[in-house]
């Protein structure tokens, strides 16, 4: 009999237990849920796309009483789009919360990640001030945290992880699924299904209705007309991967199956270099082939897309210098110039600051003051810190400290 | 190849450096017992990879624990074995046994 329903959400867990797969997942999101002294007020569930992230918010908020305010990708989500919604629903404390049954609000944001540039202008800004002040739990979702845009939302949440479900268990879901469908299902059909689902228990499901609904045998024969799914990979396995290819071939098709931004790509390849060639002349030519990779990089910018192929030819014969040398190393990811980026933020705000003001007072800009201005200045200090030139700059205490104890420029 | 148990497991003396990086990377360390247990699961591949290269790059594995029926047992049991992205990590999955028996998902909450 043909359901009005897609089994999907026939079958959408009531229950945490019913969750599919990633109980550490759980097991975490869940003592986040339950402990209101938490040390980050919000939580970001990342992972592949339907393995639980969003059945996990839905089922706990219906185990535990929580009254679910959600925005996801269908909604505008600009900074005033945000407030109107989430605003009221973080700030004040919901009455039925006093009664019984409910525990009160939950915001959960949904596919945080697809908030667009121009479209979604200050939503993310928005959130993260949302989550500073909220008096609720603010949950979100996301496939790639990774993103340049969701770092200062990476800042005040805490991460949990959601892994591909395994092949076992997705075949154990599928036969209850059936088992309630009144489906008799050969062993081998369920096992073709959740193999090429690749870890997503939501297309394994769509694929069982759509080849199981109306009938009430299933056969492996009945599953040669699945196509399989490619699945992206993540930087991490992309550079394990790419360093321990055997051929350039291999490389190359790594390269290409992955989703990594390029510019991250490649600044992590040319910091893992040195731990992957130990002979200077083979470390000299995987560099050379870098930086011919780095100018087609440049050549590609946003629109030369028909160049990628060779940017992804050059970096995969990096890889493939001395490919009989290939011994395990500890990667370096993220690269080291971001990272520095990140722990020099502090130290390069102070700095642009000390310059605005040097810069205004002395009518230049704020390059030429950080060049030509503050050698002389941070010299007049270091000889007398009560300087009358710190009045007249209004330089703070803590400006005047940084200035006399910062090294080169 | 060293089979680890994910509640708790002892290595060798490592420098502060690699111990830091440990912690960060999502392990526990229990000050009493001298051991580790693994807290996040957020970096578990990253975490592995430097368990390795502390043992001498020995190759590290934990014992997969089967949500049907509670049996402990290794990945190297399983038929999926190359299929599977996580294999060899720390996660609860359905042993060789329940799935021959047919057994689904509901029952684990019997």
């Amino acid at each position: 009999m043909k359901d009005d329903f897609l089994w999907v959400e026939k079958y959408r867990p009531k229950k945490i237990a019913e969750v599919v797969g990633n109980e550490e997942a759980k097991a975490t999101f869940v003592e986040w849920l339950k402990n209101k002294r938490h040390t980050k007020k919000a939580v970001l569930l990342y992972g592949p796309p339907g393995v639980g992230k969003t059945a996990l918010v839905n089922a706990a908020s219906n185990e535990f009483g929580f009254r679910i305010i959600e925005m996801n990708a269908s909604d505008t989500r600009t900074e005033k789009a945000i407030n109107k919604v989430a605003g009221p629903a973080t700030s004040f404390v919901a009455l039925d919360k006093f009664s019984t049954e409910s525990k009160g609000n939950l915001l959960f944001l949904d596919e945080v990640d697809g908030i667009a540039g121009n479209e979604d202008r200050g939503g993310v800004s928005a959130i993260v001030k949302i989550v500073e002040e909220s008096r609720v739990p603010v949950i979100m979702a996301a496939n790639d945290p990774d993103l340049e845009k969701l770092r200062p939302l990476k800042k005040v949440c805490a991460l949990i992880r959601f892994q591909q479900v395994r092949i076992p268990l997705i075949i154990a879901m599928l036969r209850r699924i059936c088992i309630m469908q009144h489906v008799e299902a050969e062993f081998e059909a369920l096992e073709r299904i959740a193999q090429n689902s690749r870890g997503d228990v939501r297309s394994a499901i769509n694929d069982l209705q759509s080849l199981a609904e109306e009938k009430r045998v299933l056969t492996l024969q009945d599953t040669m007309m699945l196509s399989s799914r490619n699945r992206d990979i993540s930087m991490y396995e992309t550079l394990k991967g790419f360093f321990s290819a055997k051929s350039l071939a291999e490389a190359s098709t790594l390269l290409s199956r992955s989703s990594v931004d390029y510019d991250d790509l490649l600044l992590s390849v040319s910091d893992n270099l040195p731990l992957r060639y130990t002979d200077s002349r083979e470390l000299a030519e995987a560099y050379d082939l870098v930086s011919k990779a780095d100018v087609f990089r440049g050549r590609i910018g946003t629109e030369n897309w028909h160049l990628l192929k060779y940017f992804f030819n050059c970096l995969a014969q990096a890889a493939a210098v001395a490919p009989q040398s290939c011994k395990s190393f500890e990667l370096i990811s993220p690269p080291i110039r971001i990272i520095t980026l990140f722990w020099t933020k502090g130290k390069r705000t102070a700095l642009a600051t000390i310059c605005a003001k040097i810069g205004a007072r002395c009518h230049v800009s704020r390059e030429t003051a950080k060049h030509d201005f503050v050698p002389f200045v941070k010299i007049m200090l270091e000889k007398q810190k009560s300087n009358p030139i710190n009045s007249w700059l209004k330089l703070e205490l803590e400006e005047v400290d940084y200035l006399v104890k910062m090294g080169k420029f | 190849m060293v089979v680890l148990n994910k509640k708790a497991f002892k290595l060798p003396r490592v420098e502060k450096e690699k111990f830091i990086l440990l912690l960060r990377l999502g392990l526990e360390y229990d000050r009493e017992q001298g051991s580790f247990c693994i807290s996040s699961y957020n970096n578990i591949e990253r975490l592995l990879d430097t368990i390795s290269s502390i043992l001498n790059d020995e190759k590290v594995m934990f014992l997969q624990n089967c949500i049907l029926c509670g049996r402990d047992f290794p990945c190297s049991d399983c038929k999926y074995y190359d299929l599977c992205s996580t294999k060899n990590l720390p996660f609860h999955c359905v042993c060789t046994q329940c799935l021959k028996e047919g057994r689904a998902y509901e029952d684990s909450d019997k």
